[in-house]
């Protein structure tokens, strides 16, 4: 028997909704395979009114993650390939996302665990090091932008940073590694 | 898993995008032949980018401290600009960020930035900051005249200032040494505390360390445990220094060594007479072993230095004073005085010489010797001085003096009967000293005293007073 089309107004709420539980991993999976910031917002952008036009071709019950790296990856190399081309790097670059890509689809699991202990961790770091992320992460500032507010050099703020992210990252292991 | 630290490094500097193309291209070629580096890329950039993608949550961080911050997040600026608004973005961050630090313009009230902690036997020279134990400082400039004293920083950065010492504080994370010697001692979440100096700026990178400024226009660092970061170079360049690193910069910011006008012998009252080098043919030098930069009779400091330390060490320095007294009858003086001004050197630690410091002033015997040449004079031709020290033969000593650690306080005046019979014995109408410094140091790096030569441009050139 032919499935009855969807209801627009339940598709549309069930899209809203699987999107805003994934959101946030949607977005961190676009920024790791993308460097520029700015390339990775309109990727992002451009990944999601994609999800949303493919959207009726989603079946309900699976996953929709699997789903959705499917279109950003697919994205992402598009965008790559429409861009400007450096000829020598253009090859590299998509076996370069693919790698990545793969490596990520194969750590999602433990990756999720990390992305909650980060709140934990991010807690624990001292009041200087929170007002570093906060300016790098929350007001988008570049490191030349935090050298200036925090009057250090820009070497001495990419320094700190680096800091602060193995910090952050031996925290998360400690926190996700099963109890002795 | 294991990851060397550089590979670390170029992931972080790829994040950060301060990879140039073709290094991020070799990174991005490693990253997909090697899969444990490929595994160590995937957990920090999705660190970051996780970071990045829940950016929204990261402003409740600063509600989470005790203390309130003066500095207040502003509002969230609208994500998913188009393009062409990013660089305004960036624009106004930096924005943002100057009005924050400047004063009268802030947000908030003048924030209290360090507390003076400890201070030893001080004297201050008129100062915009209070200077009594345990005041709570905002932005402003200290000078310590006397004694030695400590700072503790907001940041937890703790500061100890030697005299002569004029320090200026600009945040809790900065501060600037306009002359003098300090030593800093920078915990953890403090790292990035710079100090700058008129040559150099010193950014710590996690440790102890100690920076001097001189008058003469010379700043040196010494790390004693850890590591900074040495900006500001003429060359551009930053400089690592690591633990028992030193590194010495003569920029010349200050004027150098300008012969100066020839000063007159002054009358004073009470019967004395002064006698400045820069009278007459008078003249003041000094020499270092190994010559490093020789002939050094034209300096605006004169330098001494010893160490007992292994022979090799060449920072062994003495320092010669000539006064032209052709002009002064000299075998009816009753008292004699040296004046010397004591100056920071910008070389060397307090902290690593004894308490106190003695001095010993000679007098020239040898007449012919009062003819060195400013110009001229080495280590080697030194008058009366041989490489072990002062020779008997040509050289008595009329006096010694002392200078306790954190400086003498003003100038030093050196006194006694011998150093008056000397003055009436000479016959050519020249009279030198030899002055050294008798005692030793714990460390090469140690101190350098230094005092102001004629060619000093705001100090007082060695005088001679006599009666």
């Amino acid at each position: 028997m032919a499935a009855l089309p969807p209801d627009p107004a339940d598709q549309t709420e069930t899209y809203l909704r699987l999107l805003t539980q994934h959101d946030r991993w949607l977005a961190a999976y676009v920024y790791s395979l993308v460097a520029s910031a700015a390339d990775a917002d309109d990727i992002l952008q451009e990944v999601k009114v994609t999800l949303w036009k493919q959207f009726a071709k989603f079946e309900p019950d699976s996953n929709f993650r699997a789903w959705a790296r499917k279109i950003a990856t697919h994205q992402i190399l598009n965008y790559r390939r429409s861009e400007k081309k450096r000829s020598v790097s253009s090859s590299l670059d998509e076996t370069f996302i693919e790698a990545v890509a793969a490596e990520l689809d194969q750590r999602a699991d433990a990756l999720d665990l990390k992305a909650e202990a980060l709140n934990l961790c991010l807690r624990k770091l001292p009041e200087a090091h929170r007002k570093i992320v906060v300016w790098r992460y929350y007001e988008d500032c570049g490191i030349e932008e935090i050298a200036v507010k925090s009057e250090r050099t820009v070497e001495a703020v990419y320094r700190l940073l680096s800091r602060i992210r193995q910090v952050l990252s031996e925290c998360v292991n400690r926190q996700i590694a099963p109890a002795p | 898993m294991k990851t060397s630290d550089s590979s670390l490094d170029r992931i972080q500097r790829a994040l950060e995008g301060l990879l140039s193309t073709e290094e991020h291209d070799a990174l991005k070629a490693d990253v997909i032949r090697d899969a444990d580096l490929r595994a160590v890329y995937v957990e920090q950039v999705w660190l970051h980018s996780t970071l990045r993608a829940q950016s929204e949550s990261l402003v409740g961080l600063l509600d989470i401290t005790e203390e309130a911050s003066p500095i207040q997040a502003p509002a969230k600026p609208l994500r998913r600009w188009p393009i062409a608004l990013w660089s305004a973005a960036a624009a106004a961050c930096v924005t943002l960020a100057a009005s924050f630090f400047m004063p009268g313009k802030g947000v908030s009230p003048l924030p209290q930035v360090a507390t003076l902690i400890r201070a030893e036997n001080c004297r201050w020279a008129g100062s915009d900051l209070p200077t009594a134990l345990d005041s709570q400082l905002g932005t402003g400039k200290l000078a310590l005249v006397e004694g030695i004293a400590t700072l503790k920083f907001k940041s937890g950065a703790t500061v100890t200032m030697e005299a002569p010492t004029t320090l200026e504080i600009l945040t809790a994370m900065h501060c600037r040494l306009i002359e003098g010697t300090l030593t800093a001692e920078v915990p953890e979440p403090a790292h990035g505390f710079t100090i700058d100096t008129p040559d150099i700026q010193v950014v710590d990178l996690g440790t102890k360390f100690g920076v001097t400024a001189g008058s003469a226009g010379n700043s040196q660092v010494r790390v004693f445990e850890g590591e900074v970061e040495i900006g500001g170079l003429k060359d551009g360049k930053i400089k690592r220094l690591t633990e028992g690193k030193g590194l010495h910069v003569g920029s010349g910011n200050t004027l150098l060594g300008q012969e100066p006008t020839r000063g007159e012998a002054v009358q004073e009252a009470g019967g004395w007479t002064a006698i400045p080098t820069s009278f007459g043919r008078g003249k003041d030098g000094y020499a270092r072993r190994g010559d490093n930069g020789a002939p050094m009779g034209t300096h605006p400091l004169i330098i001494v230095k010893h160490t007992d330390l292994a022979p090799g060490i060449k920072n062994e320095r003495r320092a010669v004073i000539t006064f032209d007294l052709s002009q002064i009858p000299t075998e009816s003086v009753q008292e004699a005085q040296i004046v010397l001004d004591p100056e920071p050197s910008g070389f060397g630690f307090s902290a690593l010489i004894p308490d106190e410091s003695r001095f010993a002033l000679y007098g020239v015997t040898d007449e012919k010797l009062d003819a060195w040449e400013e110009k001229q004079m080495t280590w080697a031709t030194m008058p009366g001085c041989n490489d072990a020290g002062p020779d008997a033969d040509k050289l008595r000593k009329l006096a010694e003096f002392w200078i306790p650690r954190g400086g003498s306080g003003g100038p030093l005046t050196v006194r006694g009967d011998e150093l008056a019979k000397f003055i009436r014995e000479d016959t050519n109408g020249f009279v030198s000293f030899v002055i050294v410094r008798e005692t030793g140091e714990t460390d090469p790096s140690g101190l350098a005293h230094a005092f102001a030569a004629k060619e000093h441009p705001t100090a007082r050139a060695p005088l001679l007073r006599l009666k």
